[in-house]
């Protein structure tokens, strides 16, 4: 709060980055908001102070000073502050402000959804890893729970409930962790329980140029051992050959195929963090650049790059699949450290082929498991505490667009529409929830998120109406388990409501989505009406008292008819309070 | 079965079981190898009718089938083949976007002449004095779609004639101008011997016409030729008052737009020909403004490109610069773009105006019938849009004949370019903008575009409307719209609202232009959409209609009941269907 130096400036303009329009309000700074209030209308425009990602004062015009705001959910403000005075304290309050040092400062401990101590817990308890695996049939004949990692002695960055082959002693375990980046031996992340193979995730070998691990290559063995389906098991290296061979010279590397007995090995070329980084600065500049022509725009979004690696992501994805599922192979997925790309190519290959995954419930878990509990590092990776610019990349981001990609060729097959992706996109940099707050288990638990945060989880659930994709049917993914995607780029599109989400002017004039939601809930309405209406003609004709009863279901009924249906709303029926809609019919 | 089309490609029965529409010169090659692209090379046999070229391969499950309309080959050719001799090798480059390749062994003397031979008389019938297949077709439908479009009545649901505009049969021996239409609809107070004087200004008599006016503001749509200036900066008397005229016609403006569809550059180099632009010190009141679309022959060039890039394989790492180096994305967004600045000028701006190209039957057509769709619901309707396609396209003499070279060998004729699949493709890209505001669906596009090249139909074959009551088109030929018209429910889009008095202003901007994959790629098997959604909207469609009608009798029921226990009745009896949607 003592950074706060103008907590209300009046006469600021907003200026829209696309066409000509220019919005005049009042701007509000609070301890966790930068507020927009438009003078003429109604409406308002909040910033959450972590959701700032960078900010610019541009030199100084003849109707004030401006300020450019970029957020990590891709909304770019432009207001112009008339004082110049005013700007700079707005400016460097905010600098302050969305510099948090320690984690305590972050929104999420100071939220309250106005929720009990017993309902926020249960809303940590909806989401459980342990009944996961059970889900997959795991523990089983071949694989079992190892407790080796309780205390986060062998890998610090690991969850501490751990899968790994049943015949994987604890010396085999902590030999392979010890010729491991970051101790991440491999272990279990998905089960295949149709052929028995495994997915499993792990970091890259210290291998050097010849170094060698008895433990790690039984750790290997051992997971071939445990699918009789496949003679061999397919390790694949997320990363283009030639990272993996610079990486040789710093004593890591990747799995000599001579010494491993029973492994394919295979590099998938997806690119490093940097190369991440620099290409989403790269796509947001082309786009974010004001009348642009057909050829710069086409130019501009190849040359960024960005949906190259998106395809590359779903390219290594659909190779795991491939393999599972038709082959019967298990496949060890790793690349330097095991929390990047290795996370991206788990998650999506397991979505592709498990239909729980693409439920609602099941797309939590997934990233529950392989994002949150095997420590991708989001705090460093979203920017979360003032930290190294260079740890920043859009990781997670890319996981959930090859998602959207995914979801536009195979429409029926998700139970959430695209709301869904963008909301948790929201939340991953919101920092409002304890979710995705730090690194790993390990240090979620010191900072004990369970007792001081809420879970975005129980958030989305509470309001799954508003993430249902209208297309979805379970009966088409009864039928196909298994999605097979075309990875030919035109498949690839510029994800526009996710990076213009904020620009009303780039959005379509008519939306299918929209128009489907309402489609379905004029026929959830006339269902009720059907129902009500059965109700009545079934209670009838025996005894006249119950008649008045009986008319005024059928008013209730017809003022579902004509309520113009608009988007979600909740439901009130007719059917089971007669007084209450009866009163409801007079009056109306 | 179908393997190398794609799922929504060719109308389902038409022309597969009556075989009394074939010659019965029919040819059948044991042994003959097609090379797909996509698959590789496929053993079958080959039969080639006066219409269609069929191959089957039988070793696939399930059977292997191409069947290709004769009429969209562009060309076909020998292709010496180095690994054997003996093999007789062919290519035939399509106009839907494919090319395909053929081999078979030498023949001998039992089948006297070659496959190549065959497709060379059958698929270029002009060229061997043979008629069109569309004269032999003689399918008969339930509907009939040459009654679909009458110039009068289209007319008169404009309200035309009225005080300012009146309907002229000068033209009805095609003198004044051969392109045209025999009915025209022209300003009231110019009578025909003016329009003579008019006409000997504009460039192959293309003088200005009614195409649209709008119903409460009488701002309207004209379009025209270009006036012939030439270098000496030439005027004339009577076309500046007939553009006076077009403008007095509307109250509610005093000033005229002129659109030329050109760049300027071009424009101006016209006048070396004798054509040219209206000065603005000739025409007072008069706005000229360019619209920058380029020629024929560089939308040749452009779509050719495409297929480059496109057909068989895509490039994966450079696909999006590949694509911008063939600028269709570009010409398609400066059409849609120009179109959307008539359509404002006459909505918003209650102005009149006038469009031209060069001769005006080829970009000045693309913009009259954009502006015109954008303008008025009823062109968006399935019979709306075919009444839309005969006014502006045929009977104002787009020449088809010659843009698709119909039957004709010569394939490298400067007069072929795709104006009217542009076209299409526009209006394509306004259906993705405005999902629920057009009643035809993707498959209804394509199906226009697959049978424009098909010689199936007899609608798209001439160049002007004189030229089809000559070869008297109508009575020897069948129309696409009997055959479309006659299972309208194939070509409903399912979402579709009856917007009848919303003008719709799409958004122009990149970010909402792109390809129509499910058109140029459609050959290629991986491009197949994973799901038919359009069922799921028919399912949900169906079931709200299901729905709707339980309520209706439980209601009317309940009345009954209701009437016979209570004397309370409900407050009305009719009641209003909820709309599918409440936003625009």
């Amino acid at each position: 709060m003592e950074h706060i130096r103008t907590p209300k400036v009046e006469q600021v303009r907003l200026l829209d980055r696309f066409s000509n329009k220019i919005t005049n309000g009042t701007l509000y700074l609070t301890a966790t908001h930068l507020i927009f209030v438009e003078s003429s209308a109604n409406n308002s425009t909040s910033i959450l102070h972590h959701h700032i990602a960078s900010m610019e004062k541009l030199s100084l015009t003849t109707s004030g000073c401006p300020l450019v705001i970029q957020c990590r959910n891709f909304r770019v403000v432009h207001f112009v502050v008339q004082r110049e005075r005013d700007c700079h304290d707005i400016y460097s309050s905010l600098l302050h402000l969305l510099r948090p040092v320690s984690y305590e400062e972050l929104y999420a401990f100071s939220y309250n959804p106005k929720q009990n101590d017993q309902q926020r817990e249960e809303g940590w308890q909806l989401i459980d890893l342990g009944a996961e695996f059970e889900r997959m049939g795991v523990p089983c004949d071949q694989w079992q729970l190892t407790d080796v990692n309780r205390d986060y002695k062998v890998c610090e960055t690991y969850p501490r409930d751990l899968y790994v082959p049943i015949t994987a002693s604890k010396p085999i375990i902590v030999g392979s962790s010890k010729f491991r980046s970051k101790g991440r031996f491999p272990v279990l992340t998905y089960f295949y329980q149709e052929k028995k193979a495994a997915v499993c995730r792990c970091s890259q070998p210290l291998s050097g140029f010849s170094a060698r691990c008895l433990e790690d290559e039984s750790m290997l063995q051992a997971i071939s051992k445990a699918n009789h389906n496949s003679r061999f098991v397919y390790v694949m290296d997320t990363r283009p050959k030639l990272n993996a061979l610079a990486n040789r010279a710093a004593g890591k590397g990747y799995e000599n195929e001579d010494n491993y007995s029973n492994i394919r090995f295979q590099f998938v070329g997806i690119e490093n963090i940097h190369v991440m980084r620099t290409s989403l600065q790269k796509l947001l500049e082309v786009i974010g650049t004001r009348s642009l022509s057909m050829s710069d725009y086409l130019v501009g979004l190849e040359s960024s790059g960005w949906l190259r690696h998106i395809k590359a992501i779903v390219d290594a994805a659909v190779f795991l699949v491939k393999a599972v599922t038709i082959e019967g192979a298990s496949v060890l997925v790793h690349c330097s450290d095991g929390w990047d790309r290795t996370a991206q190519v788990c998650s999506l290959g397991v979505l592709l082929m498990d239909p729980y995954y693409r439920t609602i419930k099941g797309f939590m878990v997934l990233i529950e498991k392989d994002w949150i509990s095997f420590g991708h590092k989001f705090a460093e990776r979203c920017d979360q505490l003032d930290g190294d610019p260079k740890e920043v990349s859009p990781i997670f981001t890319q996981f959930l667009e090859c998602v959207w990609q995914l979801t536009e060729q195979f429409p029926q097959a998700f139970e959430f529409s695209e709301w869904f992706l963008l909301q948790i996109h929201e939340h991953v940099h919101s920092c409002q929830y304890g979710n995705f707050l730090g690194n790993n288990e390990r240090q979620r638990e010191e900072l004990q998120l369970r007792e001081r945060t809420h879970s975005l989880w129980a958030f989305l659930m509470s309001e799954k109406q508003n993430y249902l994709n209208p297309f979805y049917s379970p009966a088409y993914s009864e039928m196909h388990p298994v999605l097979e995607p075309s990875t030919l780029p035109y498949h690839f599109k510029f994800w526009r409501n996710m990076y213009h989400q904020f620009d009303r002017s780039m959005h379509p004039r008519q939306s299918i989505l929209k128009t489907i939601l309402t489609l379905r809930e004029n026929s959830r309405k006339a269902e009720n009406t059907v129902q009500a209406l059965e109700s009545v003609t079934r209670c009838d004709p025996q005894c006249d008292t119950r008649a008045p009863c009986a008319s005024s279901h059928q008013r209730t009924a017809l003022q579902l008819q004509h309520h113009p249906v608009t988007s979600g709303l909740p439901h009130t029926g007719g059917t089971h309070q007669p007084q209450r809609s009866a009163a409801a019919g007079r009056g109306g | 079965s179908r393997s190398d089309r794609s799922a929504q490609a060719k109308p389902p029965s038409v022309m597969s079981s009556d075989s009394a529409e074939f010659s019965p010169e029919l040819r059948v090659t044991q042994d003959v190898t097609y090379f797909c692209p996509f698959i590789g090379a496929l053993r079958g046999t080959v039969m080639v009718t006066n219409y269609r070229l069929f191959f089957k391969c039988m070793d696939r499950e399930p059977t292997f089938v191409l069947d290709l309309p004769l009429g969209v080959v562009s060309r076909v050719e020998k292709i010496g083949t180095a690994s054997s001799r003996l093999d007789v090798s062919y290519g035939i480059v399509c106009k839907d976007m494919r090319n395909l390749r053929f081999a078979h062994k030498q023949m001998e003397d039992t089948l006297r002449k070659s496959i190549f031979e065959v497709l060379m008389k059958f698929a270029f019938p002009v060229s061997n004095g043979l008629q069109i297949f569309a004269f032999e077709y003689g399918q008969v439908f339930p509907e009939n779609g040459w009654k679909v479009y009458d110039t009068v009545s289209e007319y008169k649901r404009q309200g035309i004639p009225n005080e300012s505009w009146r309907i002229t049969k000068v033209n009805d021996h095609y003198e004044l101008c051969d392109t045209y239409p025999s009915t025209l609809a022209v300003p009231v107070n110019i009578p025909d011997e003016e329009l003579k004087k008019v006409a000997a200004f504009r460039v192959k008599g293309r003088i200005p016409v009614l195409s649209w006016i709008h119903p409460e503001t009488q701002a309207t749509v004209t379009r025209c030729s270009q006036p012939m200036v030439g270098v000496n900066g030439k005027r004339s008397k009577e076309d500046e008052k007939y553009l006076q005229a077009i403008m007095d016609a509307n109250a509610q403006s005093h000033k005229l737009f002129i659109f030329d569809a050109r760049p300027s550059v071009n424009a101006a180099a016209n006048k070396m020909k004798g054509g040219g632009y209206e000065s603005e010190d000739a025409y007072q009141n008069a706005e000229l403004v360019f619209l920058d679309i380029h020629n024929i022959h560089v939308m040749r060039e452009s779509l050719r490109k495409l297929k480059d890039v496109i057909y068989p394989n895509i490039e994966d790492s450079h696909w999006l610069s590949n694509l911008e180096s063939t600028h269709w994305l570009e010409h398609i967004k400066l059409i849609l773009a120009g179109a959307l600045r008539i359509a404002d000028k006459v909505e918003s701006g209650k102005t009149s105006v006038v469009v031209h190209c060069s001769d005006g039957w080829d970009r000045t057509t693309q913009l009259t019938s954009l502006a015109m769709l954008m303008l008025d619901g009823y062109y968006r309707t399935i019979r709306g849009f075919e009444v839309l396609l005969e006014k502006e396209w045929l009977s104002f003499g787009h020449r088809f004949q010659l843009r698709i070279g119909h039957g004709d060998k010569n394939h490298t004729d400067a007069d072929r370019s795709p104006v009217f699949i542009q076209f299409i493709d526009c209006v394509w890209q306004l259906t993705r903008q405005f999902p629920a505001a057009f009643e035809f669906n993707e498959y209804f596009l394509v199906t226009i575009l697959d049978h424009l090249y098909s010689c199936l139909f007899g609608t798209f074959l001439c160049n002007s409307e004189q030229q089809r009551l000559k070869e008297e088109i109508p009575k020897r030929t069948v129309s696409l719209w009997s055959y479309i018209n006659s299972q309208m429910e194939e070509f409903t889009n399912p979402l579709y609202v009856n917007y009848s008095n919303h003008v719709l202003f799409p958004v122009v901007s990149l970010r909402h232009l792109e390809l129509w994959v499910g058109y140029y790629i459609r050959w290629n098997p991986r491009m197949r959409p994973q799901e038919p959604v359009h069922q799921r909207y028919k399912e949900l469609l169906a079931k709200r209609a299901e729905l709707q009608k339980r309520v209706d009798e439980l209601q009317r029921e309940v009345t009954n009941r209701s009437a016979s226990t209570s004397c309370e009745r409900p407050g009305s009896p009719t009641r209003s269907i909820t709309p599918v949607q409440t936003f625009v």
